[in-house]
């Protein structure tokens, strides 16, 4: 989400920071904290000309700068002195080294990320092996992630099992009007049932998506109470608010 | 629950197989059936140890098993392959069949993970358990969104609390995670590079 500028492609105030070093040529093991300190500000002001907002961790990382580049100016204090003090300096250094090891190792798994992603599998064969009387010996609450990881595996598959075609309807549906519909279509309802059944009645997308509106409103108020299993499948009972 | 009572739960389980079983002859040849089966679970996959109790063998036989058919599909006689990103066993294509799906099915959407998310998945995938803190202090950004986005993408996990003051939750990464950058285990992660300040560097000045 949100757009990048060519010229703030930055993962944070490190990145930007390894950036300058590589440009101006310093050597990270002797850092120059003055042409660092000073390119880290000219390019949050070229930030500032441009009208874009500087995130203010970049604004923490410059404290760091100018607290450096301040305390050089005064004599030491005594504790500065002891065995364990450890230099701002050494400390930013340490933490650029880290952060680029991070950074580069990265894109070596970002490869491996983009090989996997060409190599595809097919769906869990499903249909004949449902489960549904063993539902009221497993109850577990899902928090609602589970139940949109579940939702984007209902939604991947039956876009699996439907043919391609394109058509465009303008249909007006409410989660509202949905819960109204859903309400009476669970009078009929055994006490177990699943997602699948719920949406048999609609034929596109725009009806999957109120009806999950539909049943988070029902379920957020404990009219519906939801059960992940192992395989992702969403099952549905009567919750605590059912009348 | 005491010993006594998971004795109980072990033989009803036991009790339940046979009753399924009853009817089943063990084939000669099992390596069919686990690859059968391979291909029942599709993308879900399955861990050897709920083959070896489906197919009632050792976990080692059927790791044996699952090697063997390993062995089989490395060969460049077949379009797929049998891999256990972690210890998950699944059948994917070869990477070679992509283009020809391309063509076949239309332009397949990329997979995309953003910079952002390379970097805090490869933190939390070497440092494990880790806290957000500890993230962000390596990273110098904030990591709330991203560790938010990254858990509803299921490639990390909450593993606890650590000990640390205000008991900060701990992250680690998934199975889908290791399936996602084809790893096995977390030590097949390539080794962090090292920087060393090279010394002959001074001579420059001289």
């Amino acid at each position: 989400m949100g757009f990048e500028v060519e010229t703030l492609k930055f993962e944070g105030p490190l990145d930007l920071m390894l950036h300058l070093i590589h440009e101006q040529q310093l050597d990270i093991f002797d850092l120059d904290m003055e042409v660092l300190t000073d390119q880290y500000i000219a390019y949050l002001h070229a930030m500032e000309d441009l009208q874009l907002e500087v995130e203010s961790e970049y604004l923490v990382e410059l404290t760091t700068l100018i607290e450096y580049k301040s305390k050089k100016l005064l004599p030491k204090r005594g504790d500065e002195l002891e065995d364990d003090y450890e230099d701002p300096k050494d400390r930013l250094v340490r933490r650029l080294l880290e952060y680029q090891k991070y950074k580069e190792v990265s894109a070596a798994l970002y490869d491996s990320f983009v090989e996997r992603q060409d190599q595809l599998s097919k769906p869990l064969s499903l249909d004949r092996f449902v489960k549904e009387g063993d539902l009221d010996s497993q109850k577990v609450e899902g928090d609602p992630y589970d139940l949109l990881k579940a939702m984007n595996k209902v939604l991947r598959r039956l876009q699996l099992s439907r043919p391609l075609d394109i058509k465009i309807t303008q249909k007006e549906l409410s989660p509202e009007e949905r819960i109204l519909q859903i309400k009476a279509r669970m009078k009929d309802l055994p006490e177990t049932f699943s997602f699948e059944t719920l949406i048999e009645d609609c034929d596109d997308l725009h009806e999957y998506v109120i009806t999950f509106m539909a049943i988070l409103d029902m379920a957020k108020d404990h009219y519906l109470a939801f059960t992940i299993d192992d395989n992702e499948n969403i099952w549905f009972t009567r919750g605590t608010n059912h009348e | 629950m005491n010993e006594e009572e998971m004795m109980e739960e072990k033989t009803e389980i036991e009790e339940v197989s046979d009753t399924h079983r009853e009817e089943v002859k063990q084939p000669d040849n099992m390596e069919a059936i686990v690859e059968g089966l391979l291909y029942v679970v599709g993308e879900d996959g399955v861990k050897a140890e709920q083959l070896a109790l489906a197919i009632d063998k050792s976990l080692e036989d059927t790791k044996i098993i699952l090697e063997n058919i390993q062995h089989k599909y490395a060969s460049e006689l077949y379009g797929i392959e049998l891999v256990g990103y972690g210890s998950v066993y699944k059948f994917i294509t070869k990477k070679d069949v992509f283009p020809y799906a391309q063509i076949l099915l239309g332009t397949a959407k990329p997979g995309t993970l953003s910079q952002a998310a390379l970097e805090t998945l490869a933190i939390i995938a070497y440092k494990q358990p880790i806290t957000r803190i500890e993230i962000e202090e390596l990273r110098g950004v904030s990591a709330e969104v991203m560790l938010r986005k990254l858990q509803a993408r299921n490639l990390i996990k909450e593993a606890g609390r650590s000990e640390a003051p205000g008991r900060p939750i701990l992250y680690e990464v998934t199975e889908e995670f290791m399936d996602s950058f084809k790893l096995y285990t977390l030590n097949e992660l390539p080794d962090l590079p090292e920087y060393k300040q090279e010394e002959e560097n001074e001579n420059l000045f001289e």
